[in-house]
């Protein structure tokens, strides 16, 4: 065989060869990188039913996540799984990326004996769902129980009053007045997560959100002026606990899950993941939870993760059985023990993890009365929130307001109309 | 005979081959044309968009004028971030450019010894501005940082240097001072070392003094590297990013305040909220705004000149 006619041959068998024997990739996208090891679990399973596929899993921070997804849709270079936060979901299903809920998967969200309706509703638009929720983060009171102890407490506080009471007897000043340790670390900086958490007392007094549905899909109406006097009180407890002689925080301590793992904070108002992040960074903080305080009403704000199926998936089927598996009551249980995010799945069986984890319990048990409430999604979600939220902080800084109603309302009417003016740009202010 | 046009493109063919067009056209073609792909089609394409409501995960995008530049005018952050960014720029171009001379004048009167310092002053220059503004961010920390315990030892109480909104500009003044100031030691040496010795062994013998000196002497000569200090550290204080990004990202344990200024504002609208368009709205108000100054600066100068 001559040498030209030998190469032509190989050229010739490489690309008729080459295109059959690749796998197809089926890749999963995840902001959450300590859910990994339960997707790992499944991809192990998945390929050894699908060998001719390639399970790809990339973690990011959730910024990136959001970054990457936000600029790989619109061309085409997606994931096929899309593991949304339900913020995230109205921009992908707006613009028609996700695939509607197969009826098998739709028959579990829907049934309220297997998945409560309020995250279903979340993901449901007209009547169809487009992802099956998976996970929830809830709010919860932490409190140090050394401190409390300390402090002659022998009970966390039931009402949004008595926490504020409690703040006061726990917070601990040097000889100077400085604060050594909080009473309660409340959310002084990062304004969108500020806004979050002054919310999680505004709602137990207001019983709504700040950020509520709007009657048209897809819009929010804001509550606040609607709430006048509870929105003000919300306010006045916050800069009256950040001044003057009934001051119970500081901003240069340290704050947030941090502060209270580094014992500087007696109480702290967080979500779920806390728990874990508490015991590895405080592994001598002796901790307990309790259900958020309440008011007029009591609830706990929810985030939770959805997965979907984007509508440029090649492999929609396959990654819809990925889902499944994903709901498998061991892979559940891994979730659940790795990450600490609780599975929504109400027809699956964790009290054995409750049994061996009771801080979970204030997080993961059905308790009467006990409203679950996830925000709104939407468009403008991160802008809005940002905003009201530099609003917000600017106002905790400025001592004149305390014990000032008139200048919070001021601060409050400010925020509501940033809120109003934002919503209205993006064209989703509620009539 | 060859028609009219014809004979011109004939005559500019001529003209083309006999100054080696093509080889020109080979050697600098790809390079213009880089340029223009990497710097001249990206500036072009924000101007368009920034006339557009353009949101990266959004089918329709539609045109709305100047309805984004008109926004621009009632934005509270975009207006706190253009007075920041002012103050900042103008506070770090004259303490960096008033230091790095003054250091640079001193090391010339240590001359043998003068590179020893010269490196020691430009490791901040080489190290990325993102683990460098990591570095400060503990050392601002206010419960653990060194320079509250340094402060500590005279007596002064703890600051929240990045907490406090009235501390934190100066804060990242003093990173951005850090950072900067041995590229322009490096500048300023180069041009006192091209000033002719004469000169000043001349003003020594008619009895002016070193302010003397420096006031008629070195400063008129220095006057086109200043120029170039000038201009160069406005248009990269004047877009301070990642110094800004890292220090005011409020975390877990360390929370700080959300100082504003001009390029985060751009980040944030583009890529956390994915307002393309009005982020666009946003750099061209920025291109404008360092063109004028530059502008400014250069006529200031000729003048005085």
């Amino acid at each position: 065989m001559s040498k030209k006619r030998f190469c032509w041959m190989t050229v010739i068998f490489i690309l008729a060869a080459g295109p059959a024997a690749a796998k197809q990739n089926l890749s999963v996208w995840l902001g959450y990188g300590e859910t990994l090891p339960a997707f790992e679990m499944v991809k192990e399973k998945f390929e050894k039913k699908y060998p001719d596929i390639k399970v790809e899993i990339l973690t990011f921070s959730l910024r990136d996540f959001e970054a990457k997804l936000a600029s790989a849709m619109p061309t085409g270079a997606g994931p096929d799984l899309l593991a949304l936060h339900d913020f995230l979901f109205p921009r992908y299903y707006d613009n028609g990326y996700l695939e509607p809920l197969p009826p098998e998967f739709a028959a579990i969200a829907n049934d309220p004996t297997k998945m409560n309706p309020t995250y279903t509703a979340i993901v449901t638009r007209e009547g169809q769902a487009y992802g099956m929720p998976y996970w929830t983060g809830r709010s919860t009171l932490f409190y140090n129980l050394d401190y409390f102890q300390e402090a002659g407490l022998t009970r966390p506080p039931d009402t949004v009053d008595e926490l504020w009471q409690y703040a006061e007897k726990l917070v601990k000043k040097d000889t100077d007045g400085n604060i050594e340790r909080a009473g309660i670390t409340m959310r002084l900086t990062g304004p969108s997560g500020g806004i979050q958490k002054f919310g999680y007392l505004y709602y137990q007094m207001a019983g709504e959100q700040i950020f509520e549905l709007g009657q048209k899909p897809g819009t929010v109406r804001v509550t606040l002026k609607d709430n006048m006097d509870v929105a003000v009180q919300a306010l006045l407890d916050r800069i009256n606990h950040l001044h003057g002689d009934r001051k119970v925080d500081d901003w240069t301590l340290k704050h947030d899950a941090q502060g209270f793992a580094s014992g500087v904070a007696a109480m702290l108002l967080r979500e779920t993941w806390a728990i874990a992040f508490i015991k590895k960074n405080g592994p001598n903080i002796n901790f307990n939870t309790a259900p958020m305080p309440k008011g007029k009403v009591r609830g706990a704000f929810n985030y939770i993760e959805i997965l979907s199926v984007s509508t440029q998936s090649k492999l929609k089927s396959q990654t819809w059985e990925f889902i499944a598996m994903l709901q498998e009551q061991e892979v559940l249980n891994t979730l659940l023990t790795t990450s600490g995010y609780s599975p929504l799945r109400k027809d699956r069986d964790f009290s054995w993890f409750l049994k061996d984890h009771p801080r979970y319990k204030a997080v993961m048990e059905d308790i009467a009365d006990y409203n679950q409430y996830l925000e709104p999604p939407n468009i403008a979600y991160e802008e809005m929130t940002t905003r009201v939220g530099e609003v917000l902080q600017a106002a905790y800084r400025d001592g004149a307001l305390a014990d000032n109603p008139e200048g919070c309302k001021k601060v409050i009417l400010k925020m509501q109309e940033v809120a109003e003016d934002i919503l209205e740009d993006n064209g989703i202010l509620s009539e | 005979m060859l028609s009219h046009p014809a004979s011109r493109l004939a005559r500019l063919y001529s003209k083309f081959r006999q100054h080696n067009g093509f080889w020109i056209l080979v050697a600098l073609g790809p390079v213009y044309f880089l340029f223009a792909v990497i710097r001249i089609y990206p500036i072009l394409e924000t101007i368009r968009l920034s006339f557009f409501r353009y949101h990266i995960t959004k089918k329709k995008n539609p045109f709305i004028g100047l309805r984004n530049y008109e926004r621009l005018l009632s934005d509270d952050a975009f207006h706190a971030a253009l007075i920041n960014t002012i103050q900042f720029t103008i506070m770090a171009v004259l303490i960096t450019l008033f230091l790095a001379l003054l250091i640079a004048i001193l090391l010339r009167s240590i001359e043998p010894v003068s590179p020893i310092f010269e490196i020691i002053f430009y490791i901040p220059v080489v190290t990325p501005w993102v683990p460098a503004s990591v570095i400060w961010k503990w050392l601002y920390d206010p419960m653990y940082g060194l320079i509250n315990y340094a402060i500590s030892l005279f007596g002064i109480p703890k600051q929240g240097w990045l907490q406090e909104p009235n501390l934190i500009i100066y804060a990242i003044v003093v990173v951005a001072v850090w950072k900067m100031l041995g590229y322009y030691i490096i500048v300023f040496s180069v041009g006192l070392k091209n000033i002719p010795t004469t000169y000043l062994e001349a003003a020594e013998v008619d009895g002016a003094s070193p302010l003397e000196r420096l006031r008629y002497i070195i400063l008129p000569l220095l006057r086109p590297i200043i120029l170039f200090a000038v201009v160069m550290s406005t248009i990269q204080f004047f877009n301070v990013f990642a110094p800004v990004y890292v220090l005011t990202a409020s975390a877990q344990g360390a929370p700080a305040y959300d100082l504003k200024v001009v390029v985060t504002e751009i980040y944030r609208n583009g890529f956390q909220y994915y307002r393309m368009g009005y982020a666009g709205a946003q750099s061209v108000v920025l291109l404008v705004f360092v063109m004028m100054m530059i502008t400014l600066q250069f006529m200031v100068f000729r003048k005085e000149h």
